[in-house]
């Protein structure tokens, strides 16, 4: 039943967990994720799932593995230090096409950087904080509905094609409080489970774009799981290059082939007709729209976009959007992640400016971006 | 859409005030944005509480000045004087901020703080104050019910009532 | 006539085998002596078993070797992932098998608090004394003055003494045996299984590396056995002794054995407090 509620993001989280299924959670504290963590220490005992929390960021994602296999829908969450820790794990479940959520509110870095303080700089390590080659999925929320509401999409495209999720907020959605309406209409996806009968593999399926079956342990299936590579049964296979070529491009078709199952991008005004765009992801979303409205209220021809899934990034759809643009503006809560994918997008003569702040715990403001999207027009 | 701020120093439990403020303003039926600067500055630097609030969806929580601004806090004015310059009202405490500007208005805040025995509570009449100038009788209504589920109940509804006499004695009008 | 069947080959994955050991590698001794406890406890198969290992030979047993369910997982990390399997799945015994230098050094913090929170598994930690698959580094329980390839003059650090350690804590159970000590080995695996099935419970095999030890020794597994076998005397007369006295002698026996609650059953108490409050 849906209920209105005044929510910090950090505590949408943890409702929109409980309600996607999620019946373990294993985290460290971290500032200023920790508020997640302090909920679900209330909550999870009572809807009788399992909390625990680790004694290191190390600890909490390989626990996070084994409840996975165990067949709990499993999370944890941290901020950008805890992230950079969890990294070999976060491969591990990559490798081993592990379901599981990863929660990032995103601080200043690097190092211990401004505890406290919001930022957007996590993006790249979100996407590429592993060694090797690995895909997994990357969301981002601007506000504490919408952290509600892609926590619970997170777990859908985890479950559905066992891979990690990482859903990327920010101390300005974590801490701040808004009204979030929980339970409503929420739909829920599980992971494959094998056949009853008939031929099956744990790591290989005949359409490229979908998950295999996940054995659940302790039912006789004598599960191999490893990540070292592994062939579609789960046997080690450390020398040949048929099987290791065929396992990491595999997992990163699977990924990049279900870019139609993600969040789509939110998309203002009229590509044709725009002469200027704006680009951005998570909170800072919330000034940019701000701005975009303004300016064409004044007559410049604008549109915005909203990323809500940063990995994969559909460069193709981006590119269409942005054709016709002039110049793009990317405000970002950092020197500058995002502004690397849009120069990727359009082509060289499109002018791609950032506005890029970061620290002290302060926004970018709508008329920071305004300013600089005049500047650009006059050019 | 309109705005309320809370400026204080660490450990004056402004963002309980915000907390209490934007929790009335939910009860009351709107939709509700606080954020809040803190963290360190728990220990005895300036904080800053923010709450938007309107009748639909909050489109970006992230402004540039306030409607309302109470501030308790000399270095924190200094800290905001963008936000504060381009403020509609400002009220600040007569004897803990020594700053003037044409948009404020002085409240002898901590000197009733001081006479009633409410130390401490000086972030809930910040709260009286501002519920009063902005919302009216309603608005008290609603965060004392709020308050009296919270601990020292007594005592911060006595210090409500201290903000909403104060304010009905600075005798501007904003509802 | 049909050849008689190796009873321990029920537990095996049989098409995984010869096993990639070094020959005489006393891993296979250690695999015996649990083979043997499951036969006696009248286990049909290992379907209630879950084998989590890390990296490293000691890892390689249950991945890919024995018949149940495993996970072999990262460096370390053994211990945090049957964590969350047990967590999540109660009702299955969770056995890790892996190396001292995973178990001890890279996964040391993980060691002492499972060990601290009495967490419901059963830990074998085989102890080769170096780290043997990546060719016999130094590990945290290499014995002061041993020669390996990043202590070519002599191991000048102190070695931990890891059973001794988890003696100290929480733990529900924690033995050393050495591989000379086959039958108790295997009572030892029974003792964890069927009398002491709660808690953590913690077993150091002392099994030098056949590679980097024996054979740099110019011993043949058959002797090292023999050696180990004078070396080996009770814990309590062991740590009696002086230092000086110690010389290269191995503690062996049970540190510790008691049945307390471990940390599930503390769970369900705390989660049935949550559901009444």
């Amino acid at each position: 039943m849906a209920r209105r509620m005044l929510l910090s993001g950090n505590e949408a989280i943890v409702y929109g967990a409980l309600d996607a299924g999620c019946r373990f959670y294993a985290g460290y504290p971290i500032t200023p994720s920790s508020e997640i963590m302090h909920l679900m220490a209330k909550e999870m005992p009572r809807v009788g799932g399992v909390f625990i929390q680790a004694e290191d960021e190390l600890a909490a994602i390989n626990m996070v593995i084994g409840a996975s296999w165990g067949g709990l829908k499993s999370m944890t969450a941290t901020s950008g230090p805890g992230l950079s820790l969890m990294q070999e794990g976060i491969g591990y479940a990559v490798m081993t096409e592990t379901p599981l959520v990863i929660v990032d509110v995103m601080r200043t870095g690097p190092a211990t950087g401004q505890a406290t303080k919001p930022a957007q700089g996590d993006l790249m390590q979100a996407r590429w904080g592993r060694h090797g080659d690995q895909y997994l999925v990357v969301l981002a929320a601007q506000d504490p509905q919408e952290a509600y509401d892609l926590v619970i999409e997170a777990f859908n495209i985890a479950e559905e094609l066992r891979t990690p999720v990482i859903l990327l907020i920010d101390e300005f959605i974590g801490h701040g409080r808004e009204v979030v309406v929980v339970g409503k209409d929420v739909v829920i996806k599980n992971r494959r489970l094998p056949p009853p009968s008939g031929e099956w593999m744990p790591f290989d399926s005949e359409d490229p774009r979908q998950a295999s079956p996940m054995p659940l342990l302790g039912k006789g299936y004598y599960v191999l799981v490893t990540g070292s590579t592994h062939n579609e049964y789960g046997y080690r296979d450390v020398h040949s290059f048929e099987t290791h070529y065929r396992l990491v491009k595999r997992i990163k078709e699977k990924i990049i082939g279900n870019l139609d199952k993600m969040p789509k991008p939110i998309v203002l005004g009229k590509p044709d007709d725009a002469e200027t765009a704006i680009v951005c992801f998570g909170s800072v979303c919330r000034s940019a729209r701000e701005a975009f409205y303004k300016l064409r209220e004044r007559g410049f021809r604008m549109v915005f976009v909203r990323l809500r899934t940063l990995w994969p990034l559909d460069y193709d759809h981006l590119s269409r959007i942005l054709d016709n643009v002039e110049a793009v503006i990317v405000p970002e809560l950092s020197l500058g992640q995002l502004i690397h994918d849009v120069r990727e997008a359009v082509d060289t003569s499109t002018r791609v400016i950032g506005v890029n702040k970061v620290g002290g715990g302060l926004p970018i403001y709508p008329s920071e971006i305004i300013k600089v999207v005049k500047e650009a027009c006059r050019k | 859409m309109a705005s309320i701020a809370f400026l204080g120093r660490g450990g004056q439990g402004i963002v309980f005030a915000a907390t209490i403020t934007a929790e009335t303003l939910f009860n009351l039926g709107y939709y509700v944005a606080q954020l809040q600067s803190y963290g360190a500055e728990v220990r005895g630097g300036s904080v800053l509480a923010h709450i938007v609030y309107d009748n639909k969806t909050i489109e970006n929580p992230f402004i540039e000045q306030y409607d309302l601004a109470i501030v308790l806090h000399e270095a924190g004015l200094k800290r905001w004087i963008k936000h504060l310059e381009k403020s509609k009202t400002i009220i600040v405490d007569k004897d803990l901020v020594k700053t003037r500007m044409d948009n404020m208005v002085t409240a002898p805040i901590i000197e009733n703080v001081a006479r009633e025995k409410l130390s401490g509570s000086e972030n809930i009449v910040a709260v009286g104050i501002a519920m009063q100038l902005l919302l009216g009788r309603e608005a008290i209504a609603v965060a004392k019910s709020i308050l009296e589920k919270r601990s020292s109940p007594e005592k911060n509804i006595k210090a409500l009532e201290l903000g909403t006499t104060i304010a009905l004695n600075l005798g501007i009008n904003m509802a | 006539m049909s050849m008689p069947i190796h009873p321990s080959r029920r537990y095996l994955r049989e098409e995984t085998l010869p096993t990639a050991f070094c020959p005489g590698c006393y891993n296979g001794i250690v695999m015996n002596a649990l083979f043997q406890a499951f036969k006696e406890m009248g286990v049909e198969d290992l379907r209630d078993y879950v084998f989590v290992s890390g990296i490293g030979c000691s890892s390689w047993i249950p991945s890919p070797y024995i018949k149940a369910d495993s996970i072999h997982t990262l460096h370390g990390r053994a211990i945090p992932v049957a964590t969350g399997v047990k967590l999540s799945r109660p009702e299955l015994n969770v056995v890790v098998i892996a190396g001292d230098g995973d178990l001890a050094s890279i996964g040391g913090n993980h060691l002492l608090h499972a060990a601290r929170r009495n967490m419901d598994l059963v830990v074998v930690m085989i102890n080769n004394l170096v780290y043997g698959m990546t060719r016999g580094q130094l590990a945290p329980t290499t014995p002061r003055g041993m020669k390996t390839i990043t202590t070519p003059y002599g191991n000048p650090e102190n070695p931990f003494d890891v059973a001794r350690l988890l003696g100290y804590t929480e733990a529900n159970y924690v033995a050393r045996w050495c591989v000379c000590n086959y039958i108790q080995l295997k009572n030892s695996f029974k003792e964890v299984f069927t009398r002491i099935k709660r808690g953590f419970r913690f077993i150091e095999v002392y099994a030098p590396c056949i590679t980097y030890v024996v054979r740099r020794e110019k011993k043949s597994p058959g002797e090292k056995l023999k050696e180990l076998m004078r070396r080996c005397i009770p814990l309590k007369k062991y740590y009696s002794l002086l230092d000086n006295e110690r010389g290269d002698k191995i503690p062996i026996g049970v540190y510790k054995a008691e049945d307390k609650p471990g940390f599930l059953e503390n769970y369900r108490a705390y989660i049935r407090k949550a559901m009444e409050g």
